[in-house]
């Protein structure tokens, strides 16, 4: 397959990216990782005639530990992520998340920016991003913006990014004591898969009575967005943690919180009966991260 | 448009022009010749153009060439050198792990890049790390064997059980 010709672009700051975005505007396409943007360029899916890769922008390929918060750099790869200290001991879900999207070699050029501003419904990062209220960074000659993730999209494929501007980042605040998270995605296969379902969650203790103070529950390939789980949240909240507290969360989110649609990957009962099982094991997970610590 | 790169494939240096719509697998296949690096699926599906780029195993049907601007790369014909083949080539082959033989180079640069950065994988660590590269004539408990006897310490006692689990965010 031919890649259409393009002119490219190789921007070595985040300043001149922004540039030549103002200047091409919806004419050109960003290039991070390149394993969801060639291979639509070469299907003629989509057409462009400029591509300004963001590879070379050494702020953008960083993770930064501010102490109470960390910035992950928009180009930074779920390789980079699975094998950062700061994401393995603060953001286990993020990791989870990393550590099985596409396969090995996909892991090793997708990016974080590049899952994110793909907007799929079924992204192997998002739903862990919204449960750890991450906050996206964008940036364009006209200043900086940061949006909360949970805002951040609008259907299958589109984001509230304007014309202009280049998500740099997120910056997310580091979970204190007596929180735990965790991501699990269910596909037909392990490696190389679309998910039919996936559910992060994440819990936040209070130390004196071990009760539930604060929950968000998080659930992908059930909406044209990946959605939070309210009814979910709304049961656990200072509550007592135990198994039948997690099912009965798990069982709201099915049948309160979501709206799949039949495909060929799964119906849509199927896909609420999984989001039930997966939402009650993510908080299983979660908690005995808590009791563990 | 073209534009000029520096890069070094197989310990060799080199300088040329491409064009800005071409990948990584062409400049190797075309304009080197090195056709050990295959084209399957062209979509990094596959894993037919596995190449090493800095240490670190990609498609190459997914990087475009004037993205190797700096960069090493390292192909299936740089393994072997004048005393013969490489030893998990040789592996492959005493083991009966190439069959039609189009996923082999991708299959063999996977295991490599992964043993150059762990010694002594587990089985589950084997399997992963050949996980994005499919083989259509359904050889992979072979292949697994070679890449198993390659290991500081091969195990023995080799667990054919395909589908015990990995350690994180799978059911």
């Amino acid at each position: 397959m031919l890649l259409p010709k393009f002119e490219f672009h190789e921007p070595a700051s985040i300043q001149e990216a922004i540039e030549l975005k103002k200047k091409y505007r919806t004419d050109a396409r960003l290039l991070a990782g390149g394993t969801d943007l060639l291979v639509h360029l070469k299907k003629k899916l989509i057409t462009t005639d400029h591509v300004i890769s963001l590879l070379r922008i050494k702020d953008l390929g960083q993770i930064k530990n501010n102490k109470e918060s960390v910035e992950i750099g928009a180009c930074v790869t779920m390789a980079r992520l699975s094998e950062s200290k700061v994401i393995q001991e603060n953001f286990c879900a993020i990791k989870a998340g990393a550590d099985n999207l596409g396969t090995h070699l996909i892991r090793n050029r997708a990016t974080l920016g590049g899952n994110v501003c793909n907007a799929s419904p079924a992204a192997d990062t998002i739903c862990s991003l919204i449960v750890y209220q991450a906050h996206a960074l964008l940036e364009s000659t006209d200043g900086k913006r940061e949006l909360p993730i949970e805002s951040f999209f609008m259907s299958p494929g589109k984001t509230d990014i304007r014309d202009n501007e280049i998500l740099t980042g997120f910056k997310l605040s580091i979970p204190g004591k007596n929180c735990g998270a965790h991501y699990i995605q269910l596909g037909k296969r392990k490696s190389s898969e679309i998910n039919i379902v996936n559910v992060a969650s994440f819990i936040q203790f209070d130390p004196s009575d071990q009760t539930i103070m604060n929950s968000r529950i998080a659930l992908g390939s059930v909406a044209a967005t990946p959605i939070r789980s309210f009814h979910a949240e709304k049961i656990l909240q200072n509550k007592k943690a135990s198994e039948s507290l997690f099912y009965e969360a798990g069982e709201a989110a099915r049948h309160k919180d979501c709206k799949p649609i039949d495909d060929f990957r799964g119906t849509a009962d199927y896909r609420k009966a999984m989001i039930g099982v997966l939402t009650k094991r993510t908080l299983d997970a979660a908690f005995k991260q808590v009791q563990a610590q | 448009m073209k534009k000029i790169i520096n890069v070094t494939i197989n310990n060799k240096p080199c300088e040329l022009a491409v064009e800005s719509n071409q990948t990584l697998a062409d400049l190797l296949r075309y304009d080197f010749g090195l056709t050990g690096t295959k084209k399957g699926c062209d979509t990094g599906d596959c894993g037919a153009c596995t190449v090493i780029l800095d240490g670190d195993t990609v498609n190459s049907c997914l990087v475009l060439a004037v993205q190797a601007d700096g960069s090493m790369v390292e192909t299936i014909e740089g393994l072997s050198n004048e005393d013969g083949l490489h030893p998990l080539q040789k592996a492959f082959v005493e083991k009966g792990a190439i069959q039609c033989g189009f996923c082999s180079p991708g299959m063999i640069m996977s295991a490599k890049n992964l043993l150059d950065k762990n010694d002594n994988p587990s089985d589950w660590e084997i399997k992963e790390g050949i996980s994005g590269n499919l083989c259509r004539c359904t050889g992979y408990q072979k292949i697994f064997e070679a890449i198993s006897s390659q290991c500081s310490k091969p195990n023995s006692d080799i667990n054919p059980n395909i589908n015990q689990g990995g350690p994180h965010g799978k059911i």
